[in-house]
């Protein structure tokens, strides 16, 4: 009779023992099988595909927990890369100086820093790291030469010597640059002082020289009119409305004037719209001529 | 001891069952993402979302989650992503059901982004295929909208009486379309009796100072001529009483059209806060 209790006793033991073992296996696997998703070889598997489908705010999520426990170069250049393309020029700028030493990819991570300058059209720091020796790269000196020829296109200083620029680039584009390169140097702009003193001078001529033709002959036929009403009615005696049109007529004259000036500026303005976009699509169609790396596309 | 066995046993086989099988991690993360979208928060729910998709490797959930990336895109107002992935839904559904769930979709993101005529496009075609009185009712449920946000009242009535003839849509339809003014008859008005147009829509004092302008400029114009003052009565006709005359008629439209406006977006905020019906 004690030897069946006892029996019974250690089955029980035995049973509570392994239905402890069973459900701490059980929870443990349950556990890894939730994790699984938000592994660190997870995180970089779905972040690559984020960033190959160009969903890169998403990508640089998963790249940033993935690098919380893993270090590697590829994933954060890959984040700085992301960076870049979402326009968060600073934080890509700060992920590509991280990788200057010490890594496989210091000159990429340059070049990219770079990168980061140009595309926040922050010129002058590219300008003046470019001269500075903990920023240069041998490898991608001509990428990073051409990227500060490029430059010029997009910003107000006076462009660099021509030969230097134009040998910047392959023979296949070269006739592009050179005709970009002359229309920056002499653009085919309208001087407002000059549509001004037209307009002084014969009324409606500053709009034709600004290409309003239309307007420019309104403008003679209204002011010659009102000029014309005016003399008329002191002829006969009707002063008040003399003055009258004589005021319209002052008006109008002024107002001819100062709309050609501004007609000059518009035009002006318009010159330089279609040269900044003409400019940014072609290097847009060309990726700035910039290397491709075939490991971010991986 | 046999029976202790059974039991513990049991109770193990139990514990397994349930933390294996009924959820496996593909529905967890659905779950996981659902209830993101239940708190609106929109961007890591379509993370989620995405990832799911990313994992589930037998496409089991391609449907529900592009169905509901997309509804996650519609609820942050980007209607065109919303449309692609409802689209990428309808390729992945699984039945009619499921097809005709994702095309209302499609037809409420339409209207919300207000291409309408898209909208009607898309239920015309859903009416040739589909029969059937319950889907018929949609239908007409989802034009009545669309013609609402299409500013077609009428129209919209129409499309809300087919479903019933009480239809609580329909009558504020109606009431809107008796509520709302005639643009063409207050510009009509307008040009026989300057600043009527804008009596009739509402705008007495400004309908009040536009007819006193014009019978001012009126008196003044007639008057130079009838003195023989033509050039007088030409300056002051052109540039005072025609310029009063024809203001009066644009007035009178622009009046009835804010009037209209106003109407619809009384009904429209009533459709938004008060309304418990599904909206777009």
């Amino acid at each position: 009779m004690i030897i069946k209790r006892t029996k019974s006793h250690i089955a029980e033991i035995f049973c509570n023992v392994l239905c402890v073992f069973v459900i701490t296996v059980v929870s443990v696997n349950a556990q890894k099988l939730n994790d699984d998703f938000f592994s660190p070889k997870s995180r970089l598997s779905f972040g690559n595909y984020l960033f190959l489908e160009k969903d890169y705010l998403r990508a640089s999520n998963e790249y940033k927990e993935f690098l919380k426990t893993d270090n590697n170069d590829t994933v954060r250049f890959k984040l700085s890369e992301s960076f870049l393309r979402i326009g968060r020029y600073e934080e890509a700028a700060n992920n590509f100086k991280s990788l200057f030493f010490s890594t496989s990819l210091t000159d990429e991570a340059r070049l990219g820093l770079f990168k980061s300058l140009f595309f926040e059209k922050n010129f002058v720091r590219f300008r003046q790291y470019r001269l500075e020796e903990n920023y240069t790269t041998e490898k991608f000196s001509h990428d990073i030469d051409r990227l500060n020829y490029i430059s010029y296109f997009f910003d107000s200083e006076p462009l660099p010597d021509s030969s230097r620029l134009f040998s910047a680039f392959a023979d296949l584009n070269r006739a592009d640059i050179k005709k970009f390169y002359y229309m920056k140097k002499n653009p085919d702009t309208k001087n407002p002082v000059t549509a001004a003193l037209l307009s002084a001078a014969i009324p409606g001529l500053g709009k034709i020289y600004t290409g309003e033709i239309g307007d420019g002959i309104t403008s003679l036929i209204t002011t010659g009119l009102l000029v014309f009403l005016s003399a008329n009615n002191f002829r006969h005696d009707h002063n008040f409305r003399g003055w009258l049109f004589a005021g319209f007529a002052a008006l109008a004259y002024g107002g001819n004037i100062y709309g050609s000036a501004a007609s000059a500026q518009i035009y002006n303005a318009g010159v330089k719209f279609n040269f900044d976009n003409e400019v940014k699509l072609f290097f847009e169609k060309h990726n700035y001529f910039l290397p491709e790396f075939d490991f971010v596309n991986r | 001891m046999k029976k202790l066995f059974y039991k513990y046993f049991l109770l193990i086989e139990i514990f397994v069952v349930s933390s294996l099988f009924p959820q496996d991690r593909l529905s967890i993360q659905f779950d996981y993402a659902n209830k993101l979208f239940q708190t609106s928060q929109y961007f890591d729910a379509i993370t989620e979302y995405k990832r799911l998709l990313f994992f589930d490797e037998a496409k089991k959930y391609s449907y529900k989650a592009y169905f509901q990336i997309g509804k996650c895109y519609k609820a942050g107002a980007k209607f065109d992503e919303a449309i692609k992935y409802f689209s990428t839904a309808s390729i992945n559904a699984a039945n009619e059901n499921e097809k005709l769930s994702v095309y209302f979709e499609i037809v409420r993101t339409n209207i919300s982004r207000r291409t309408t005529s898209r909208a009607l496009q898309i239920l015309d075609e859903i009416e040739k295929e589909n029969t059937n009185t319950f889907i018929r009712d949609s239908i007409n449920y989802w034009r009545g909208w669309t013609y609402i946000f299409a500013d077609d009242w009428k129209n919209a009535a129409d499309a809300f009486s087919k479903i019933k003839s009480d239809h609580e849509l329909k009558k504020l339809c109606e009431q809107v379309e008796k509520e709302k003014v005639s643009v063409t008859f207050t510009k009509a008005i307008s040009y026989f009796l300057p600043g009527a147009g804008e009596v009739y829509s509402g705008n007495i004092l400004s309908g009040s100072i536009t007819f006193g302008w014009n019978l001012l400029f009126g008196y003044l114009t007639i008057n130079s001529f009838a003195e023989e003052r033509i050039f007088d009565g030409m300056v002051i006709g052109s540039l005072g009483w025609l310029r009063f005359y024809r203001g009066n008629i644009q007035s009178a439209e622009e009046s009835a059209k804010q009037k209209n406006i106003a109407i619809a977006n009384k009904i429209l905020k009533y459709l938004q806060y008060e309304y418990k019906g599904a909206k777009p």
